[in-house]
């Protein structure tokens, strides 16, 4: 026997939403199957979208929902940017690695055959930037033929704490593309005190001297400084350090610093609110660079072909936004 | 730059916030702005057109019929939707009950909506007197689940449906849009079924009085008629408010009802 109620309930429960706005309606008594089947029909017929069908009762949202890749900035779009883990070991391990890196990690390295065919296959993706991240890249033999088999791909931004250039990898950045690759470097604070307290006695000098040799080098330097959240707000001197160095306006970034990896506060990061940035390493494809050293977050295995890898990323982003706004729909504040 | 055009409507589902506001802002910026005000009636909203609160109002075809008649004929219809042109009531029953048209109704029971709805109730007793065996000779089973919004929210009619279902009634008379938001007879194979279709009738319009002058009216009608199907900044609040096109009014769809509320002598407000 059919609940031949369920279309009834459906118009009247679905009528008195909003638009965008998810009711849920028991399925009653019948083959939960038919019954879905039926719900699926007036769904498509009505321009409705069904949810989900959790026991015996569906979500529908009225309306069609908002693609949520639609609604971001076309530089959020997820594969916009292909992160890049190139290592993991670094010589540093400061306190709130979001990626656990020390001089005792193990290297996990992505390798230069891998990167150079991501780099290939990125382009025919529709990815705009490469960014090569660690990990101390800085530490790898071969870090010159890795950023070079990205530039020669696109524009792309190389991380690194800025404190390595000696040497033979002093030759090795020489030897970069200025016009295709900017510098990332780390920097907390216009002063010693607040850098070296989370990575290391020392730390700040260095990476200062080593803004100082890229910046003389000829290449662009973007600074990033990862703060606790309630000191993002005192920038004023930090800022003018930076224009001393000759550090562009817009090349200072400041970001609040994340709980992941080896932090041990921070602001919490989910998958649920974490606009993703597909994030490659030696393990797999990740959900955001942030977190590419938890399972949680691991997208897949398979990197390549990398397009149906940001294809996925992005369709696991569509699925969670809709389920997250059908959940939202439920704690409505009174 | 002239104050906005106050335009009244009948909050009869929280989508009417989204509608309005999306129609406002089709005006904004042009010479003919608009805002709106809620009304959480008919007989309110009417009361609020007449004494000059608002502009203009959305009306149901009762609360058109009503508006005439309080202003002696002193108003103007200036525009409805496409779908408002071809409104029909639809008289269904179980599937297979054999009914087979107005007359097989003698002596049976026939669910109707809310009394103020012109769709489920007021119509339906017409249809049933002019085409049909009279009103009389048919057991009314009326569900007055949401006067005063004139039938708007289909309540009564869902309601209608599941007193034939549950077999208080035979049939039930309910809206076109109902019986096309229900799936027709297509979704629910064995629950109902059609067997009488009336003739086309006038639904809602937008009312305005003498007050108001066609000088203030016109620039925003015409931006109103401008509203294109094809244009995706436009077709949510078309897709919304059940419109393919706004059309300018169809008056003499309305003869049907001004007569019913006459014989059936309506009352002036609900
Ligand atoms: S934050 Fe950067 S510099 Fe510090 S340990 Fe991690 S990878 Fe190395």
């Amino acid at each position: 026997m059919v609940n031949h109620r369920l279309v009834l309930d459906l118009v009247e429960r679905v009528g008195t939403a909003a638009r965008h706005g998810t009711v849920s309606v028991s399925l009653g008594d019948g083959d939960p199957e038919q019954l879905s089947a039926t719900v699926a029909a007036w769904c498509t017929r009505t321009g409705n979208e069904l949810v989900a069908v959790q026991g015996n009762v569906a979500t529908v949202r009225r309306g069609r929902s908002l693609d949520p890749l639609a609604e971001l900035a076309p530089d959020l779009l997820p594969g916009t940017r292909l992160w890049m883990y190139t290592n993991f070991d670094c010589n540093l391990a400061c306190d709130y690695c979001c990626a656990r890196s020390s001089p005792q990690a193990a290297r996990r390295a992505l390798g230069i055959d891998r990167v150079r065919q991501l780099a290939t296959e990125a382009v025919d993706a529709g990815v705009a930037e490469l960014i090569l991240t660690g990990g101390e890249p800085f530490l790898l033999p071969d870090i010159d033929e890795l950023v070079a088999a990205c530039t020669a791909a696109l524009p792309t931004t190389l991380l690194t704490n800025g404190m390595l250039f000696r040497g033979r990898r002093l030759d090795a950045l020489r030897r970069m593309d200025r016009s295709r690759l900017a510098l990332q470097i780390s920097l907390d604070s216009a002063t010693p005190d607040q850098h070296d307290q989370h990575r290391g006695r020392g730390s700040w000098e260095r990476a200062v001297a080593g803004i100082r040799i890229a910046r003389d080098e000829g290449f662009r330097v973007r600074i990033a400084a990862t703060l606790p959240y309630e000191k993002t707000h005192e920038l004023g001197p930090f800022h003018d350090f930076l224009d001393s160095l000759g550090i562009a306006t817009e090349d200072q970034v400041i970001r609040a610093l994340a709980h992941r990896g080896a932090a041990e506060d921070g602001i919490e990061l989910t998958l649920e609110s974490l606009i993703p940035e597909v994030t490659i390493t030696a393990e797999g494809v990740y959900w955001h660079p942030v977190s590419a050293d938890h399972d949680d977050q691991l997208v897949t295995r398979d990197i390549f072909p990398l397009q149906e890898a940001i294809t996925e990323v992005r369709r696991r982003f569509t699925e969670q936004r809709a389920h997250a706004t059908a959940a939202a729909q439920w704690f409505p504040c009174a | 730059m002239s104050s906005p055009l106050i335009v009244g409507s009948v909050a009869y589902t929280p989508n009417v916030v989204t509608i309005w506001e999306g129609i406002r802002d089709y005006f904004k910026g042009t010479s003919a702005e608009m805002d709106f005000v809620l009304f959480s009636n008919y007989g309110r909203q009417v009361d609020a057109l007449v004494d000059g609160t608002i502009d203009v109002a959305w009306n149901t075809n009762l609360a058109w019929v009503r508006t005439v008649a309080q202003t002696d004929g002193a108003c103007r219809a200036l525009a409805m939707r496409d779908t408002d042109t071809v409104f029909q009531t639809i008289f269904v029953g179980r599937t297979g009950s054999g009914i087979g048209g107005l007359d097989g109704l003698k002596h049976r029971r026939l669910a109707l909506g809310s009394r103020d709805s012109a769709q489920a109730a007021i119509l339906p007793v017409y249809f049933l007197d002019h085409a049909g065996p009279g009103a009389d000779a048919v057991e009314l089973v009326r569900i007055d689940s949401d006067v005063g919004k004139h039938g708007d929210t289909g309540r009564s009619e869902l309601d209608a449906l599941r007193t034939v279902l549950d077999g208080h009634a035979d049939a039930a008379a309910i809206g076109i849009n109902t019986w096309e938001a229900i799936g027709r007879d297509e979704l629910m194979p064995g629950a109902f079924e059609a067997f009488w279709e009336s003739p086309t009738y006038s639904h809602c319009n937008f009312t305005a009085l003498p007050r108001v002058p066609q000088e203030r009216t016109q620039p925003w009608l015409d931006h109103l008629l401008a509203m294109d199907w094809d244009n995706p900044d436009h077709r949510p609040i078309l897709e919304m408010e059940g419109l393919r096109q706004w059309v300018p009014p169809q008056l003499d769809g309305y003869a049907s009802l001004f007569e019913a509320v006459r014989e059936q002598a309506i009352p002036p407000r609900w």
